[in-house]
């Protein structure tokens, strides 16, 4: 341990395991708060309004839609003007002929809030005999809304239509509503952010609803798509890897198969390979094989390559030490090559991992789209940023922790690498390794 | 150096020593290089001539160094012999048959110790003789002997990154002497090692070459070390590398370290500091002198 009067910016110097620890935290804790400050404080960002109750008239908005900051203004002058008209004509006792279809419409205005505040669900979106309820409760006071509330002036335009209304029927009565137009609600809502940045709370919400709740019938779970992602992850990475280790190798031990493999491989990997996804469909169907393939096509050139030069890289004064031993061909490839790359060739495997998880997303929407890809593909395009979040952060954080678990199997696997102090990640996953202990101890006596 | 001390020539032989050169030089010859060139090509499209025109021959059981300064081509003629590289002209007859490649025949001891890091000392000292065809139960068995050989019993399942640099080299000995080869080449084995520690291996090396039957060629820039270990040294000149002289050393067997105060000794290494440096004198007087000026404090 260091004395605690070391500074903190040493030119080069590692700093202490617990400094590091900190900052570690800290590297996730900043971006975090920086999106939560913008999110949470409202005079921060917020260049939208987020509507509460809609708008029926000439421009039709719902509840939950987002409209500018400085279309608000706009947006409610015309409500107003509207009920303003409605209001004089009825006071000259010439009140305007409703249609029924238009006050339906306006009753249904209020659905929106009535479920957010538990009084009515779903379901009841054309019950609008429980809807013309909500109304009179609204109006005779019997029911106060409160997450959100209903503003003064939308209140009074209950009261106001309610008056009309219940002058007529009571009870909920389609043909009676063509009497009189109604006054409609004016619409209100609250500053917030656009909506393809939902605040941390609502993107843990629809994360873990999305986990919960049963899909629509047909649809695949969460868990089945994380499976079917992972296959392809894995599937695409290890095929990848099962062609490019022993090529790799003898490329890099051999200039014969250098000169043979490189220079094309080389040529290959500037053709992008989303560009062969209709092809690769063609071949293989529309199903998991062509995702598995563009992992493949994607990963395999790269790695092939990288495992080449690495391979390049063993000190050739081992290679030479071995050879005045009576070591040959084989026997050197064996004994010599691969045992002195492989600690590489583990990083190399660990990086080209990370890759094969960015094809993931090109290779999901090929062909049927499937997998945690189709989720962020669908509500996405439906603009519902908060369930896209969690699946985007999913991806992310299951990535990183293979590779910080591979980063801290790496000195238990290779011994014979002088060790490393272990990162956050790396103290975290000494706790867990209780339940592999036997795994490794068989490992290293085999 | 000037002679202070009246040194006996070093052509003067004891008779014991005398008796002993004529002994090793009746055996049979172990190895010998014939006419040995090696040229590089540079990358301007030139070439170098590393060694030029070198003619050897090392007999069973004999301790022979080749000294030279830096760059003189000593690197290139131990790998050549041990088939590493190819000779221009020339070739080097391991026991009367051309050399082809590397072999075990060669045991080599490289200056970085060139162990194989993935292996603990034992299986370092095993590699060679599963390389050969031994059983892993034998080799393992003939690996600890020589480990111990080296002092080593007790590291035998270390991993090289725990050795000291002394130990690593005892340890590649070890590996080299394994697959009990007829000669071992050694490239500056304790360049980097500290003076107390060289020393210690220098006297470890003689116990080991008088216990085993095995002809060592040595590379060394150290003229002190060349003399202490060797029967004969062959002197090269650098730019081109070529045989200056080959000097035979007039010290008794066994060797001890106070054979590096004896007239013998001091007589030796005059010899070879004339032949390596011939101007050393008149160059001192033309080193450049750059503008100093006196520090001129009271120290002085
Ligand atoms: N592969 C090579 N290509 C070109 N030139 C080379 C090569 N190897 C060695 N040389 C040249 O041959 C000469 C002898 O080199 P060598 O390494 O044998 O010297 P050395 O006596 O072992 O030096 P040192 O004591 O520094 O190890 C040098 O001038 C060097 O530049
Ligand atoms: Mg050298």
């Amino acid at each position: 341990m260091r004395s605690p009067k070391e500074s903190w910016f040493a030119i080069s110097r590692q700093l202490s395991p617990g400094r590091a620890a900190v900052l570690t935290a800290w590297s996730f804790l900043l971006p975090l708060s920086i999106w939560c400050v913008v999110s949470y404080v409202p005079f921060i960002w917020h260049p939208d309004v987020k509507l509460e109750v809609g708008s029926t008239g000439a421009t039709v908005y719902t509840a939950g839609d987002h409209v500018g900051k400085d279309y608000f203004p706009t947006l409610l002058a015309g409500a107003r003007d509207e009920n303003a008209g409605i209001a004089e004509a009825a006071a000259a006792g010439e009140p305007i002929k409703g249609s029924s279809r238009d006050n339906v419409k306006l009753l249904r205005m209020v659905l929106p809030i009535a479920i957010s505040n538990g009084v009515l669900t779903p379901a009841d979106d054309t019950n609008d005999a429980a809807i013309y309820g909500v109304w009179r409760r609204l109006a005779t006071g019997d029911l106060v809304m409160s997450s959100p509330a209903l503003s003064e002036e939308n209140l009074s335009v209950i009261r106001d239509n309610w008056a009309i209304m219940s002058a007529i029927s009571e009870t909920y009565d389609k043909s009676a509503l063509e009497k009189q137009k109604l006054l409609s609600l004016i619409p209100q809502g609250k500053p917030a952010n656009p909506v393809y940045l939902p605040a941390p709370h609502e993107v843990l919400i629809q994360g873990y609803k999305s986990w919960t709740e049963e899909p629509a019938e047909g649809r695949s779970s969460m868990g089945e798509r994380l499976r079917s992602s992972i296959i392809v992850v894995f599937g695409g990475f290890l095929l990848a890897a099962l062609v490019s280790l022993p090529l790799g190798i003898v490329a890099g031990s051999y200039d014969f198969f250098s000169k043979l493999t490189e220079p094309f491989l080389d040529f290959f990997r500037y053709m992008p390979a989303p560009s062969f996804a209709t092809l690769l469909v063609a071949i293989f169907g529309a199903h998991q094989s062509p995702k598995l393939a563009l992992v493949f096509i994607g990963t395999l050139p790269h790695l092939c390559l990288m495992i080449t030069k690495t391979t390049r890289m063993l000190d050739p004064s081992l290679l030479e030490a071995a050879q005045t031993l009576g070591s040959k061909r084989f026997h050197l490839l064996r004994k010599v090559v691969v045992p002195g790359i492989v600690p590489a060739v583990y990083n190399d495997l660990r990086i080209a991992l990370g890759w094969a998880w960015t094809w993931l997303v090109i290779a999901e929407l090929i062909g049927v789209k499937s997998g945690l890809t189709e989720v962020i593909d669908t509500q996405g395009t439906r603009r519902n940023f908060d369930q896209v979040f969690p699946v985007i952060f999913l991806i992310g954080i299951i990535g990183f922790a293979t590779d910080q678990f591979l980063a801290w199997l790496r000195p238990k696997l290779f011994r014979w690498t002088e060790p490393k102090a272990p990162g956050l990640m790396g103290r975290w996953f000494g706790g867990v390794q209780n339940w592999f202990e036997p795994v490794l101890v068989a490992y290293r006596k085999g | 150096m000037s002679t202070v001390l009246e040194l006996p020539s070093y052509l003067k032989q004891s008779p014991e020593v005398a008796a002993r050169l004529a002994r090793l030089k009746a055996r049979p010859v172990e190895l010998e290089v014939k006419g040995l060139t090696k040229r590089f090509m540079t990358p301007d499209g030139g070439t170098v001539t590393a060694l030029k025109e070198i003619n050897l021959s090392v007999h069973r059981r004999e301790f022979m160094s080749v000294l030279g300064a830096s760059g003189c081509g000593k690197s290139t003629f131990v790998r050549i012999v041990a088939g590493l590289e190819t000779p221009t002209e020339g070739e080097v007859l391991l026991g009367g048959k051309a050399i082809r490649g590397p072999g075990p025949d060669r045991g080599m001891v490289f200056q970085g110790y060139t162990l194989f890091p993935w292996l603990s000392v034992k299986q370092n000292v095993m590699f060679g003789l599963e390389a050969c065809g031994s059983s892993p139960t034998g080799a393992e068995s003939d690996a600890l002997q020589w480990i111990d050989l080296v002092g080593l019993a007790k590291f035998a399942d270390a991993y090289p990154h725990q050795l000291s640099g002394g130990m690593k080299q005892r340890v590649a000995i070890a590996r080299a002497l394994a697959n009990q080869p007829p000669v071992m080449l050694m490239d500056e084995p304790y360049g980097a090692l500290d003076p107390q520690t060289r020393g210690q291996m220098q006297s470890y090396l003689l116990q080991i070459w008088e216990n085993v039957d095995v002809t060592i060629l040595f590379i060394t820039h150290d003229l002190d070390e060349a003399i202490y270990l060797s029967d004969r040294i062959l002197v090269l000149s650098p730019n081109p590398g070529q045989v200056l002289e080959i000097v035979e050393v007039p010290l008794s067997h066994p060797r001890s370290p106070e054979q590096f105060l004896s007239p013998e000794f001091l007589a030796t290494k005059q010899r070879i500091e004339e032949l390596i440096h011939p101007n050393k004198h008149a160059s001192d007087d033309k080193l450049p002198m750059i503008r100093l000026t006196k520090v001129g404090d009271d120290v002085n």
